[in-house]
């Protein structure tokens, strides 16, 4: 029997936290990581700044309700459409967890991105490996250990800083965030207290909270346990190799016991970012951060092992079965995803330039007898989609004669501006023995687009009989 | 399968051979406990036993307030407010631009009358107060084929374009009969 496991590797025993130190890591996973941080980082500082169409690949205007996503133009009447999105990010978040465990903490979760990709480069940088931030840690308050503390809670808020206002840039746009800047706090308070507040939960977060997120309030990581069965893949130890572990012995007497490859040198638990022992199977605190996977093969090398008892491997595998992918759970998320994923694309296809919608105004009755002649009054409501200004044509046409007054035919509309255009119409009562459509058409000089709907003239029954 | 063991022997039951223990909890998450017991004595006290500063509900209130305040202050209604608008060449200028856009089609041009009355003679359907002109464009008269210009326009063209009307009144562009009663 082993050692129990504590209750939570970040924590001692009498509650307090137990601050992790996790050794570096050299190996084909971090490097892969380290590839992939940096990309996600790149997309997300530079998302702002490149214009796709005159626009910023990603600008989310929430003030104005606009919303430009890669070139494309959207209102708030299209957000609907983020249903269909959130859907397909979700079973496929869904989908890779059932097959590969938690590869989304370990590889692409901003916590995950942001501590293992920059702010804990930076403390390694100021404050050196492992032994030395212990050592540093336990020091007592000097003036060395000061400067250093400083520079390291400088260099920690000031990457704050910047991915504060690059969130900020997202929402208003880089020129739109340099404006605020130079106009100072006072004039854009509300601005001001979002990004001084996004960055102090930063500050907090990278420089103390760290893997407390992920292990105790991630309702994500909470979610996985259910998510995951017996064949997802995951990190693990294979304690059938491995057990029993002891000190790697050069010559062994002939009558020792067998040994398993595990020489209990610990490098697994040094490098965990949340301060587990992998060698206890699989937990819930574990990120599929893969370090004690590179750790492990490190080692392995060293002493003339074969690579992988620390490797991927789903329960099932570990009990002696085969490897099994594609299981009724895997094939239905998978195919969820694609479903959402189609319906999203389809959306996005059909999106028109612009709206318009015939109305009957409030207040005004449906239809008006004025001697002998029939009148109704409508109401058009155009809105425009395009991403620039767009002149629109309005014509209503009868098949009957008809006094046809539209408010105003012609109509300038900013991009995601929208204008309401009276019309009333007037027929004798002669022409209303069969009831009569009119035809309202709206043409959109911009795209060309031409839009022709169906409105039926209301009359008082038997009138022109 | 060997399940982590935890270091505490506190088991309150198990049930479906699922373990319920009594462990430690972090001690940040206890005091972020205490801190909200803590602030919620601090919350009534403010806001319920002193009311020294101001609920949701009135502050939402006293915003709807100043903003009503704000746009009356901003598009005063009042007949001479209206008038003297209409001495103002900038004001007068954007309401005809409005007029041309807007209201032409029904009443011409020169105002001189198509589908709706002559807004140049002494005859008036309803009243010329400047006022009552400016609702008529505002809300309209739906039943007569009036739309209601209000939404469309918004408060600020609305003024401008009763301005506008207020200005060419009474200067007889021939057109449409008369409608209405004389107003002297």
């Amino acid at each position: 029997m082993q050692a129990p496991a504590p209750i939570l590797g970040s924590m001692k025993p009498d509650g307090s936290r137990l601050m992790l130190h996790p050794a570096d890591v050299k190996g084909r996973w971090m490097r892969a990581r380290r590839i992939v941080f940096g990309a996600l980082i790149a997309f997300y500082v530079l998302a702002p700044f490149i214009p796709v169409g005159g626009r910023p690949m990603i600008q989310l205007d929430v003030q104005h309700r606009r919303f430009y996503l890669f070139g494309g133009t959207f209102n708030a009447q299209d957000f609907w459409m983020v249903l269909l999105f959130a859907l397909s990010l979700a079973f496929g978040l869904l989908l890779v967890t059932a097959w590969r465990g938690r590869v989304w903490c370990g590889w692409a979760c901003p916590q995950t991105v942001f501590l293992e990709g920059v702010y804990r480069p930076i403390e390694r940088f100021i404050d050196g490996p492992r032994e030395k931030r212990l050592k540093l840690a336990q020091e007592p308050l000097s003036a060395g250990k000061l400067a250093r503390r400083v520079v390291k809670y400088a260099a920690f808020f000031l990457v704050s800083v910047l991915i504060a206002h690059t969130a900020t840039a997202l929402f208003v746009s880089p020129k739109e965030l340099w404006l605020m800047i130079e106009e100072g706090p006072r004039a854009h308070l509300e601005a001001f207290l979002l990004t001084t507040g996004f960055t102090a939960i930063l500050t907090f977060n990278f420089t103390w909270f760290r893997e407390q997120f992920c292990v105790v309030l991630c309702p994500y990581g909470r979610l996985q346990s259910v998510l995951h069965d017996k064949d997802s893949i995951t990190v693990a130890y294979r304690e059938a190799r491995g057990e029993p572990r002891g000190k790697l012995v050069k010559n062994p007497a002939p009558d020792t016991p067998k040994q398993g490859d595990c020489i209990d040198c610990k490098r697994c638990v040094v490098v965990c970012p949340t301060g587990i022992d992998i060698r206890n199977g699989l937990q819930m605190e574990c990120l599929a951060c893969d370090q004690c996977v590179d750790a492990c093969d490190e080692v392995m090398d060293r002493i003339g092992k074969p690579r992988g008892l620390i490797g991927f491997a789903s329960q099932n595998e570990l009990a002696g079965q085969g490897r099994k992918v594609l299981r009724p759970r895997v094939m239905v998320y998978a195919a969820l995803m694609v479903l959402s994923m189609v319906a999203l694309t389809v959306s996005l296809a059909v999106r028109t330039p612009f709206e318009a919608n015939v109305f009957r105004p409030r207040g005004a009755n449906p239809f008006i007898v004025d001697g002998a002649t029939v009148r109704n009054p409508f109401e058009v409501h155009l809105f425009n989609k395009n991403p620039e200004a767009a002149r629109f044509h309005l014509s209503v046409t009868a098949p009957v004669p008809a006094q046809v007054v539209v408010g105003t035919p012609e109509v300038e509309l900013q991009s995601l501006t929208d204008a309401r255009v009276p019309v009333s119409v007037s027929i004798d009562a002669q022409h209303l023995g069969k009831p009569v459509d009119l035809v309202l058409e709206v043409r959109d000089d911009t795209s060309g687009e031409v839009r022709q709907k169906t409105i039926r003239f209301l009359a008082p029954l038997g009138l022109g009989r | 399968m060997n399940a982590p063991q935890s270091s505490n022997d506190k088991v309150v039951h198990v049930y479906d051979d699922i373990r319920e223990e009594d462990n430690q909890l972090p001690n940040w998450w206890l005091f972020i406990l205490f801190a909200t017991i803590v602030f919620s004595f601090g919350y009534w006290f403010v806001f319920h036993t002193t009311k020294k500063l101001p609920n949701p509900p009135e502050v939402y209130a006293a915003d709807v307030d100043a903003l009503k305040k704000a746009r009356a202050a901003a598009n005063p209604m009042s007949d001479e407010a209206l008038a003297d608008l209409a001495k103002d060449p900038a004001a007068v200028t954007a309401g005809k631009e409005v007029f041309a856009s807007t209201c032409a089609s029904c009443h011409g041009q020169q105002a001189q009358g198509l589908v709706g009355p002559n807004l140049t003679d002494k005859f008036w359907i309803h009243s010329n107060k400047p006022v009552e002109l400016a609702k008529a464009v505002d809300l309209g008269f739906p039943d007569k084929g009036m739309p209601p210009w209000g939404p469309v326009l918004g408060p600020d063209k609305v003024r401008k374009v009763t301005a506008y009307v207020l200005s060419i009144q009474n200067t007889n562009v021939a057109g449409k009969e008369p409608q209405g009663e004389p107003v002297e």
